[in-house]
């Protein structure tokens, strides 16, 4: 009996030791379609809870409580399905059903989106996928020697703006996931997957594909940095002239390379 | 066939044409006795839980410590993808399958299966299926986890033969199961002992039709789905390919609706099982033997239409998506409805509180702990949040786990049928709190890390995600899980031979294989009782014991005539009551009472 209870003491305390570390919620929602994802986990957190726990302790209750006494006991009175019964047990489960499903419909609407909002900026971003990293296109680039602005891995947009988000990939299946920021959403190659978000706090998000992709799959993480409006179009400008250094150093390096060869063919 | 009757060494008949008795091992892997080939399938599936069991721990020791360099990435994910294959394709149905292989026919009072030669073919593709997995290990393992799916799994990017080996080895196993699922639905539809109609048939019969059916929905897709990858990967298709415009989705589809279809099949399993012990052991019938066999019926059709739940985040129409969450919802009520159906059983009863029934009610636990999460991810939004995350993962581990009580509980039940022996009980409570407590650890561990954000198949996670200590508890509650599942291995290997021997009817079962011998002999009955309800054995039962107070002595003759004119020493009395030898219930039975007092 000791024995039993010390058991039962101590995978209590273990299983109740797993959310005092990291808490039973996901992390705090920053975009209005995660906060619906919220409501909705705390919502089915409790109808799972308020229907598992009746059905599995009402098994175990008659088990203990209708405990033979010794192997002669009498037989019991048998004891089956009167009218109804179970018929009035199905309603109500199939009622709990109904209201699951209706809740569940309903939530989705602006789940797997952000709402729209016309007082909002907005700002195109495409997403792609490959093994293993995100890259990112920014819209409209103001320089003329760059055609597209890109990022790796980081992200960063302004706060408060809606970001609509095309999520692609070139390779193979991935999955784009940012938990503070909503769902998931499958990059299915030769597929373009529109989503969107609207950070309302600045700060970094970190996610990562959570579909198998191979040898590099942990490495695939991604972090959306949200800031101000300012500094937003200072990093894109940055970026842009980074890339368009960078574009001329490549440029600049084939030249030369191509002149050592040259020379070296003269040399010849 | 030799028949059991010819003795071995002093043979007092001797005839010809007997063909000689052949070494044991040979005998049974050619025997088309649906016992012979039943064993087969449990033996060779009892050997790949335990090989999951070592697997999972192995997984879980990568993962104990952050940024872990145990074992390297390759070595990880083959190891990943070789748990899944063997868990689904090599364990759990298969061991079902020859659970019901056994069983069934006994059930249904019936000598054998329909198609002998079929089920042993079936077996005999499922083992080369499972060698040809396993011989992947010595040239190249695939690393593509559950399902390979493409582009990942391409000749692009993964050229190793290894994804080769994966798709015939799974295709020759389904075929094997498919096999078995025509075979099985043969057997029910036309063997069935008479008066067994399907309002009187056990609950397990019920489930074997449900899984035959699945299994002839789901194992065709995915031996269409693993055609196509070989077509893709050898012979230039395009099926998948998206950059000529293939449908990578299509794999997605056709896969899940097989490894949704397994998930099913474990839980209809898992739930018949429960559904024979609790009412053997409350010494009552079944509450509701109807809503039980609807029940189950239910969760076969729901848990098939729900296979889209495992896509909310796949670029699928929303109707679709919207009928993948009724179905997976809709799971709620039979599966309520079965709990209650269970709590009303014992209720009232006697319940003997023996292995077979605590194992049930741990596996009741511990799928009632993975279908309530699976509850809630598959509501949509939740489930954008969770899935592919560990917290909807565990979900699916916690069915598999009761599924393993479940696969427990059926063999402290049914072997002693088996091989005439009784499985000992004390170490199997040791390991059902092993496999329970150490799975619940396990679960809500990895449960909270999944809502910070850990996904699957990872082999590694960094520091700065949070999530050391909840891996660290997860990966101590899966050591104890495979632990007891080891415990509880080697205690059925070792009882098999040298448990206590009991009698035919250890349990005082009420279904028809408690009828026949233990073990039976290989054409199960010598005579099969008229079915009249659902319990056929009690009914027999009662017959006897009605019978019994009714006889009445027949009256001592009297002496009419005058003693005879000889004086006779000792006469003996004139009238003995007769034996009681007219009580015999209106069946002829297998010559001996005991399977039916």
């Amino acid at each position: 009996m000791l024995g039993r209870a010390l058991a039962v003491a101590t995978l209590a305390l273990v299983i109740l030791a797993a959310p005092a570390s990291a808490g039973i919620a996901p992390d705090a929602a920053h975009s209005p379609n995660a906060e619906d994802i919220r409501t909705s986990y705390w919502v089915m957190l409790i109808v799972a809870f308020a229907v598992g726990i009746p059905l599995i302790a009402g098994l175990l209750l008659a088990a203990r409580r209708f405990r033979a006494r010794s192997e002669t006991d009498p037989e019991p009175r048998r004891l089956t399905a009167g009218r109804g019964v179970i018929g009035r047990a199905g309603a109500v489960l199939g009622a709990i059903a109904v209201a699951i499903f209706v809740f569940g419909v309903v939530m989705t609407g602006d789940a797997r989106e952000a709402e729209a909002d016309e007082s909002a900026e907005s700002l195109d971003i495409d997403v792609i996928g490959q093994q293993w990293l995100w890259r990112f296109e920014y819209p409209d680039s103001q320089s003329e020697t760059i055609a597209t602005v890109f990022s790796y891995n980081e992200l960063v947009v302004p706060v408060d703006a809606t970001v609509n988000l095309s999520i692609d990939s070139t390779d193979i299946v991935h999955r784009w996931f940012i938990p503070e920021l909503g769902g998931q959403v499958e990059a299915v190659p030769g597929e373009v997957v529109e989503t969107s978000f609207r950070a309302d706090e600045e700060g970094v998000y970190e996610g990562q594909s959570n579909q198998f992709s191979g040898t590099g799959y942990p490495a695939m993480r991604a972090w959306v940095r949200v800031v101000s409006q300012e500094e937003y179009d200072q990093y894109l400008s940055d970026l842009t002239e980074n890339l368009a250094t960078a574009q001329e150093e490549v440029a600049q390096a084939a030249e030369d390379a191509e002149a050592e060869a040259a020379a070296g063919e003269v040399a010849e | 066939m030799t028949p059991p009757s010819v003795a071995e060494r002093h043979p007092e008949v001797v005839t010809r044409g007997v063909p000689a008795t052949r070494a044991g091992w040979i005998e049974t892997a050619t025997s088309a006795d649906h016992k012979a080939v039943a064993k087969l399938w449990i033996g060779t599936s009892m050997t790949f839980l335990a090989v999951t069991a070592v697997l999972f721990a192995l997984t879980r020791v990568q993962l104990i410590v952050p940024d872990s360099t145990i074992l390297v990435p390759e070595v990880f994910n083959r190891i990943l993808t070789a748990t899944s294959v063997t868990a689904i394709v090599l364990f759990a149905v298969p061991f079902l399958i020859g659970l019901i292989g056994y069983i069934v026919p006994l059930q249904i009072g019936a000598r054998s299966m329909a198609l002998p030669r079929l089920n042993q073919l079936a077996y005999w593709l499922y083992a080369a299926g499972a060698f040809m997995i396993y011989a992947s290990f010595l040239y190249t393992v695939p690393e593509t986890v559950l399902t390979p799916l493409p582009p990942l799994s391409d000749d692009v990017f993964s050229p190793s033969n290894g994804v080769d080996a994966w798709v015939g080895g799974v295709g020759l196993a389904t075929l094997g199961l498919v096999c078995f699922a025509i075979n099985l639905v043969a057997t029910l539809r036309n063997m069935r002992a008479p008066g067994l109609a399907w309002r009187r048939a056990p609950i397990f019969t019920w489930a074997a039709r449900a899984i035959a059916y699945i299994l002839l929905v789901a194992g065709p897709a995915m031996l269409a789905a693993l055609t196509m990858l070989t077509i893709d990967r050898h012979f230039d298709g395009v099926f998948f390919d998206p950059g000529e415009d293939g449908e990578p989705l299509l794999f997605s589809h056709l896969s899940w609706i097989f490894f949704t279809g397994c998930h099913t099949i474990l839980v209809v399993g898992a739930v018949a099982v429960i559904s024979e012990i609790i009412p053997t052991f409350s010494r009552k019938p079944l509450f509701s033997h109807s809503a039980a066999a609807g029940s189950v019926v239910a969760i076969a059709f729901l848990g098939m239409l729900a296979w889209m739940q495992n896509m909310y985040a796949a670029p699928i129409p929303e109707g679709f998506a919207f009928l993948a969450m009724a179905a997976a919802v809709g799971l709620l009520v039979p599966v309520g409805l079965l709990f209650f159906n269970w709590t009303a059983t014992m209720w009232g009863g006697s319940v003997a509180a023996r292995a077979p029934l605590g194992l049930s009610l741990a596996a009741a636990i511990a799928l009632g702990v993975g279908l309530g999460g699976q509850l809630m991810t598959s509501v949509i939004p939740v489930g954008l949040q969770l899935e592919n995350t560990t917290a909807a993962q565990q979900d699916t581990i916690m069915v598999i786990v009761g599924f393993t009580l479940a696969v427990f509980a059926a063999l402290h039940y049914w072997l002693p049928k088996i091989s005439g022996r009784l499985v000992a009980e004390g170490p199997a409570k040791l390991a059902s709190g092993l496999v329970l407590g150490g799975a619940l650890i396990y679960a809500f561990a990895m449960f909270f890390a999944g809502l910070d954000g850990q996904p699957v198949d990872v082999f590694r996670y960094y520091e700065d995600n949070g999530l050391s200590t909840l891996n660290l508890i997860a990966s101590i509650g899966a050591f104890f899980l495979a632990i007891g599942v080891l415990v509880e291995l080697g205690n059925l290997a070792a009882s098999y031979h040298g448990g206590r021997p009991v009698g035919h009817d250890p349990w005082g079962g009420s279904t028809l294989e408690w009828f026949a011998l233990s073990p039976p002999p290989p054409h199960n009955f010598d005579a099969v009782p008229d079915v009249r309800s659902a319990e056929p054995l009690r009914d027999i039962r009662e017959a006897i014991r009605e019978r019994e107070a009714a006889y009445v002595a027949p009256a001592p003759l009297e002496r009419t005539a005058p003693p005879p004119p000889e004086p006779v020493p000792a006469a003996p009395p004139a009238a003995e009551p007769e034996a009681p030898a007219e009580s015999k219930p209106p069946v002829q039975t297998n010559g001996d009472d005991s399977s039916i007092s």
